[in-house]
């Protein structure tokens, strides 16, 4: 077995990486996702090794850094902080912001490290079941992601579904492969357009142009904040804050890491459903969110547990389990290796890469955080109206790098940009437009190769044991969203009346 | 039994089609979710007078302005080169984003003789100075350092 190579680059990569990451969780309206794939472009400079370190780095800093302006100023930084500011504020306004901050870091690594533990532990097992899958469940699973998406899209299940298609047909665009034919393009794109979107341009339009044009209509307003850190009434004591926590830390970063697991899923909703298990299984649930502990280890540590979480099913499954690994999928893509049931198996040294990447960015961004959080929070009032310029730059160079040197590149991230801010005003789920994007060909791949074996049948789709497994499945999760669908449109009449 | 026709000729046009028929039943579910829920609430289908696209009080200059300097800026780099025309847009959108009433600043900057004291023409000073730098160290990282295809 290859040795796993780790020194001074690599962990200078990886602090890179948390650093920066730390900066964009900690704007509001900047998400580790925009930053994974405004540096994905670097992946072409260094090899995978080299680049997973800056990658996760980015990844793990940027979800840890959303906890900030939660706690500081009440607006979460990044979507998974939403309830990190329901008990961190109220502790922040009280004297308590430097303790709230460094609980709050101190679960995220806790979650950080328990969902490593269950990415190490599971994934390995699970892609060896996947290997033994023929094209017939290769082509359910992906159906059964799209079907999740649905189940989690609270109250717009149709446009979740809508959404997850939508990017399945514009994934479907150009040649295909079998018989090397081209569909659906226009004639003036025969050339630009022979091998479809490419993966980068979409994703850089879709999570950092969207972004800029949805503050650019909002005004850019910047919103200052004095934060008085220098009188605080109670400082952060370990064995004081942390005790007869450990079960709360356990449960928040299992939350984290399951909900990591199911595709499509954001972070905000690990956070929640971390923070309402916390308080309905608290003896003092009527304390929640006047500023206890309880709360804001719940919902910090299950926002950490994503991070390993979501990359289970990207490497066992070549699933993204959210948008940052949907990201990630680009690195792997631009480095030419196949995420999926053989990944772990034809490439061990870069499983390992993963393992200790994960780890080494937890650690650092522990150590970035938790001791210099003082001047750290100085970051929340860095002007958007400064960054943005830059983040333009970085993106163009990036779409332009993704075929060596193509204008057309450019104009699609461009495109994707508008056409991401309009789904968006029709409160259609990018996220899930993204994965349906990334997982359309493969659907296609697959659905041909089963007919083709089958002569033509699609009988062939419940011909096969585990394949009906996966079809129960799927109907659990389209049974949970009508349930959950009907549930919801009740909960609004209720409000109603 | 369900069969489709597998031919490997028109292969490619298999599975397109049922997707596009798959996001045609969306759109009618979608309808019909709106129509019902139109009914109940008294509401028009189509409510056009009271519809608004953009959120209220939206930035105009803003967002058009992001929008036009983008589409200039993409054609600018392979007129003018990448460097030159990163650091003529960068202080663009700096000036776009931070204020374009700032630009007023020049004149009355001159006028005076009072440059660094004043607030906008010291603003856009600092965004020149993020331009260069900024388009520079790009410039250098990515295209020198890394040897990635700039445009």
């Amino acid at each position: 077995m290859d040795a796993l190579a780790f020194g001074l680059p690599q962990l200078f990569m990886a602090l890179s990486g948390v650093v920066i990451g730390i900066v964009f969780g900690a704007l509001p309206g900047m998400t580790a996702t925009m930053a994974i794939a405004i540096f994905l472009p670097l992946t072409y400079a260094y090899d995978m090794n080299m680049s997973l370190y800056l990658l996760l780095g980015l990844y793990v800093g940027g979800i840890s850094g959303g906890l900030i302006p939660a706690i500081l100023i009440n607006i979460p930084g990044t979507p998974s902080s939403i309830c990190t500011g329901f008990d961190g504020y109220p502790m922040a306004k009280r004297g308590e912001g430097l303790r709230a901050l460094r609980v709050g870091i101190t679960a995220s690594l806790f979650g950080g490290l328990i969902s490593l533990a269950c990415l190490w532990f599971f994934t390995p097992p699970l892609a060896k079941v996947a290997i033994n899958f023929s094209a017939i469940e290769k082509f359910l699973i992906i159906l059964f992601a799209l079907t999740i998406i649905a189940a989690l899209s609270k109250g717009a299940m149709t446009k979740g579904i809508f959404a997850g298609f939508l990017g399945v047909l514009v994934s479907l665009i150009g040649q295909f492969n079998d018989n090397n034919k081209l569909r659906m393009v226009p004639k003036l794109f025969r050339v630009d357009l022979r091998m479809g979107f490419q993966l980068l341009p979409v994703l850089i339009g879709l999570f950092a142009l969207v972004q800029i044009f949805q503050e650019a209509e909002s005004g850019m307003v910047e919103e200052h904040q004095r934060m008085d850190l220098d009188h605080e009434t109670m400082g952060f004591n370990f064995r004081r804050d942390f005790k007869g926590q450990w079960f709360n830390v356990l449960r928040s970063g299992i939350i984290g890491t399951f909900v990591g697991v199911l595709p499509g899923v954001g972070g905000s909703a690990a956070s929640l459903l971390s923070y309402s298990q916390a308080k309905s299984m608290s003896k003092h649930p009527e304390k929640f969110g006047t500023g206890l502990v309880d709360g804001l280890i719940a919902s910090e540590g299950s926002n950490n547990g994503l991070t390993g979480g979501a990359l289970i099913p990207l490497l066992s499954l070549g699933i993204p389990g959210d948008s940052t690994t949907a990201v990630l999928i680009g690195a792997f893509m631009l480095q030419g290796i196949q995420v999926g049931p053989l990944f772990i198996t034809n490439n061990p040294q870069i499983w390992q890469t993963i393992l200790m990447a994960l780890l080494v960015s937890n650690i650092l961004m522990f150590i970035v955080m938790f001791y210099p959080i003082k001047h750290v929070v100085k970051i929340i009032n860095f002007p958007k109206t400064r960054i943005y310029p830059v983040i333009i730059l970085l993106c163009t160079v990036g779409a332009y790098a993704t075929q060596n040197g193509n204008m057309f590149d450019v104009w699609a991230m461009f495109a994707f940009g508008l056409f991401g801010f309009v789904l968006a005003k029709f409160g259609i789920s990018i996220p899930s437009f993204l994965i349906g994007f990334i997982l359309g060909g493969d659907l296609e791949q697959y659905f041909v190769d089963s007919i083709k074996g089958s002569g033509g049948s699609l009988s062939v789709f419940f011909a096969r044991p585990i394949g009906n497994v996966i079809w129960v499945l799927i109907l659990i999760s389209l049974g949970y969203a009508f349930w959950d669908e009907w549930r919801s449109s009740r909960k609004v009449k209720r409000g109603d009346r | 039994m369900l069969r489709v026709n597998y031919k490997p000729s028109t292969s490619h046009w298999l599975f397109p089609p049922m997707i596009m028929w798959i996001l045609a039943i969306m759109l009618v579910i979608m309808a019909i979710e709106r129509a019902v829920k139109c009914k109940k609430s008294g509401k028009p289908f189509f409510n056009l007078k009271g519809y608004r696209f953009f959120i209220e009080n939206w930035d105009k200059v803003k967002l058009v302005g992001t929008i036009v300097l983008m589409v200039l800026y993409f054609p600018s780099m392979n007129l003018i080169g990448f460097l030159p025309a990163s650091i003529i847009f960068i202080f663009l959108f700096n000036v776009l984003f931070v204020g374009v009433s700032q630009l007023a600043s020049i004149a009355v900057a001159f006028k005076t003789k009072k440059f660094w004291s004043n607030p906008d023409f010291r603003s856009l000073v600092i965004s020149l100075i993020i331009s260069v730098v900024s388009s520079t160290i790009i410039w250098f990282l990515f295209g020198q350092v890394f040897k990635i295809t700039l445009p």
